[in-house]
């Protein structure tokens, strides 16, 4: 079997074979894990960077690194001091506040999104310039999807 | 008038509960729905379904000609409105009659009679049902105002006479700060408004928000099915509601005083089919009356299993005309119901709304409870209607058991892909406070303030999460698909044939 790195919350676990043989997948995403003699049920969704993990009221955000690819993976993951603003939900945006090629303040609105009619304001959480607007007003957008990079 | 084909003005869980109704009555259910809800659970379920136009309400739930087209095409000869949408329209109800088919509510003219706050303050007052103490004309000038704040009683509030969302609202304690409270009052109610009249009103301060059930056939009977505690409110929406309401428990003689005075208001107006009363309490118990709904209420169903009546049959029979089966004296109520208003919303985000594809659905069950629901696992609950995805109900003979019972349920109910307010509500239900059901409608604002952050999970979790993350990744990787993250999409055949293998 090969070895992966897993990253929970970006803290290494390391696993022995005998645990992992001892989750089933129950329903797909769905995962049925035994350990000590308690029982854990667990959903799994795989995510564009991590799996986002929810086992009994808690959620994770974990990474599972194959080492074949690690090194192209190190590199991506290596961006500097960028800020990538995404939409938490689906939506609309309503209004785009800032152009690009311009400087920000923390807590500086960038970006208006409406879902079930309500507002949500997306702002900058450190200083910096922006330097793509990847979506335009009246776009629709999903959750999760880039709409500002600030570097 | 008898029907056997009824058409649902309505989606979401509430039209899932008219379809199931329906059934059980024998009858057909056409349901409608928008572009957005093509595969939605109440299309899917109903006998008939009628395509009523695009996303936006305006043009679909909320458009009567449409709707009466659509039952026209199916040959439904009546219409169930639900909550919300057209509900409350009294042209709607209208429509309804005079084309033919039964309006499953309450008249036109008794809407339209309960319709406006006013005129139904007025009614209440005409049949000696206590309204909030205050004026029907606005405060003009300051003598005027003085008077009637000293003879109301500090502290008081003023009220814009076009009022809504919290705009021109003044709580003013003393006479000292009348005068510049009603100016500042007056100035943003003529910025907000355009009108700058003001009215005041007595101050009831903490109240408990409580409504009773009411219901009425068209032969003159008109009862009331008890009262439900909606005091728990967030921007004036109800989260979670209970009955009995725990003042009422322990003051048994205000039910039939509250029921007495709603039966009151509902008779004067002619009231025939559901409604609900809404009302203040004060820390004194003195009740005033609010409003009348004039429909089926959202939290119906804790009522219902107290009193154990079927609030959606009664209103089919009432609707084709027959008497109400039981008299007031027959109605009684046993055991204690809670009710959660399961949301698409992130409670640590202001309770953002959060629309979406679910991704994995795992609903509860067990002894005492009811999960009235709209969605189920792979839909995508749609970014242009109310976020209310379900309504988990349950139920015992007390009201700790019930709180225990609903925290078993809240537990297994698992939604992935969204988020919802299912963790916020095990915080409410472990509240000491709530637990000594110290309620008012400041209640949940205190909750926020007192609610503690979350403590750090316990390591066994960290490791089982990372347990499952690395089966996921292996099983789709020995199937020779290209492992996730990255890859959304696995074959559900693929991964379960894997285990049987094992």
């Amino acid at each position: 079997m090969t070895v992966r790195q897993i990253l929970v919350n970006g803290r290494e676990i390391q696993l022995t074979a005998d645990e992992i043989a001892d989750a089933r997948e129950v329903e797909p995403g769905v995962f049925s894990v035994l350990r000590n003699g308690r029982s854990f049920e667990v959903h799994v969704q795989p995510g564009p960077e991590s799996f986002t993990v929810e086992a009994g009221d808690y959620r994770f955000q974990v990474e599972v690194r194959d080492p074949r690819n690690a090194r192209r993976r190190h590199d991506s993951a290596i961006g500097g001091g960028r800020q990538k603003i995404a939409a938490p939900m689906p939506g609309k945006v309503v209004r785009v506040l800032v152009t690009e090629g311009q400087a920000v303040e923390p807590g500086q609105g960038l970006i208006v999104v409406e879902a079930m009619k309500m507002q949500n304001e997306m702002k900058a959480s450190k200083a910096g310039k922006v330097i793509e607007i990847k979506t335009l007003d009246g776009a629709t957008v999903s959750a999760g999807e880039v709409l500002v990079i600030i570097e | 008038m008898t029907f056997n084909k009824v058409l649902i003005a309505n989606r979401g869980e509430i039209a899932v509960r008219l379809v199931r109704a329906i059934r059980e009555a024998s009858m057909t259910s056409v349901a409608v729905y928008s572009d957005a809800d093509r595969t939605a659970l109440h299309v899917r379920l109903a006998d008939e379904a009628a395509h009523i136009g695009p996303a936006a309400s305006s043009s679909s739930y909320l458009n009567i000609e449409r709707i009466l087209d659509a039952a026209r095409r199916h040959g439904a000869q009546a219409i169930h409105p639900g909550y919300g949408f057209l509900s409350e329209n009294a042209d709607f109800a209208e429509a309804c009659t005079n084309a033919g088919f039964i309006f499953i509510g309450p008249s036109a003219e008794a809407i339209r009679k309960l319709g406006s706050k006013t005129s139904a303050r007025v009614l209440a007052k005409a049949v000696n049902t206590p309204v909030v103490p205050g004026t029907e004309e606005p405060a003009t000038h300051l003598g005027h105002a003085r008077a009637i704040a000293r003879e109301l009683g500090y502290p008081v509030l003023l009220k814009a006479a076009a009022g809504g969302g919290g705009k021109g609202m003044r709580r003013v304690d003393g006479e000292n700060d009348l005068e510049s409270a009603i100016r500042d009052a007056s100035s943003e109610a003529e910025r907000s408004f355009h009108n700058g009249e003001v009215y005041i009103e007595k101050l009831v301060e903490n109240p408990r928000h409580i409504e009773i059930q009411i219901f009425g056939d068209q032969h003159g009977n008109l009862v009331h099915l008890g009262e439900r505690e909606c005091s728990l409110q967030r921007r004036h929406q109800k989260v979670l509601e209970e009955c009995p309401s725990p003042l009422v428990a322990a003051y048994p003689e205000l039910r039939s005083a509250m029921g007495e005075a709603a039966v009151r208001v509902a008779r004067a107006a002619g009231y025939y089919n559901a409604g609900t009363a809404e009302f203040l309490v004060d820390a004194d118990r003195n009740f005033y009356f609010l409003e009348m709904n004039t429909r089926l209420q959202v939290e119906h169903p804790v009522s219902e299993l107290v009193t154990g009546l079927d609030l959606v049959q009664l209103q089919l029979r009432v609707a084709s005309g027959e008497k109400l089966p039981f008299s007031q004296q027959d109605v009684e109520w046993r055991g204690w119901a809670l009710e959660c208003r399961v949301y698409a919303e992130d409670p640590d985000r202001q309770f953002f709304p959060s629309p979406g594809r679910i991704a994995q659905l795992r609903e509860p069950g067990g002894p005492g409870i009811r999960l009235d629901s709209g969605v189920y696992p792979g839909w995508t609950v749609p970014i242009d209607y109310d976020p209310l995805l379900a309504k988990l109900i349950a139920f015992s003979p007390n009201r700790e058991t019930t709180i225990r019972r609903m925290l078993v349920a809240l537990n297994e109910y698992a939604i992935t892909g969204i988020e919802t307010n299912l963790g916020f509500f095990k915080e409410i239900l472990n509240d000491p406070e709530f637990r000594t059901a110290n309620l008012d409608t400041g209640f949940l604002e205190r909750f926020m303030h007192r609610r503690k952050s979350k403590p750090a999970p316990e390591p066994e979790l960290e490791i089982v999460a990372a347990i499952a993350a690395e089966a996921y990744t292996s099983v789709r990787q020995t199937n020779g698909i290209a492992p996730a993250p990255g890859t959304a999409e696995v074959s559900r055949w693929a991964a379960q044939g894997r285990e049987r293998l094992r």
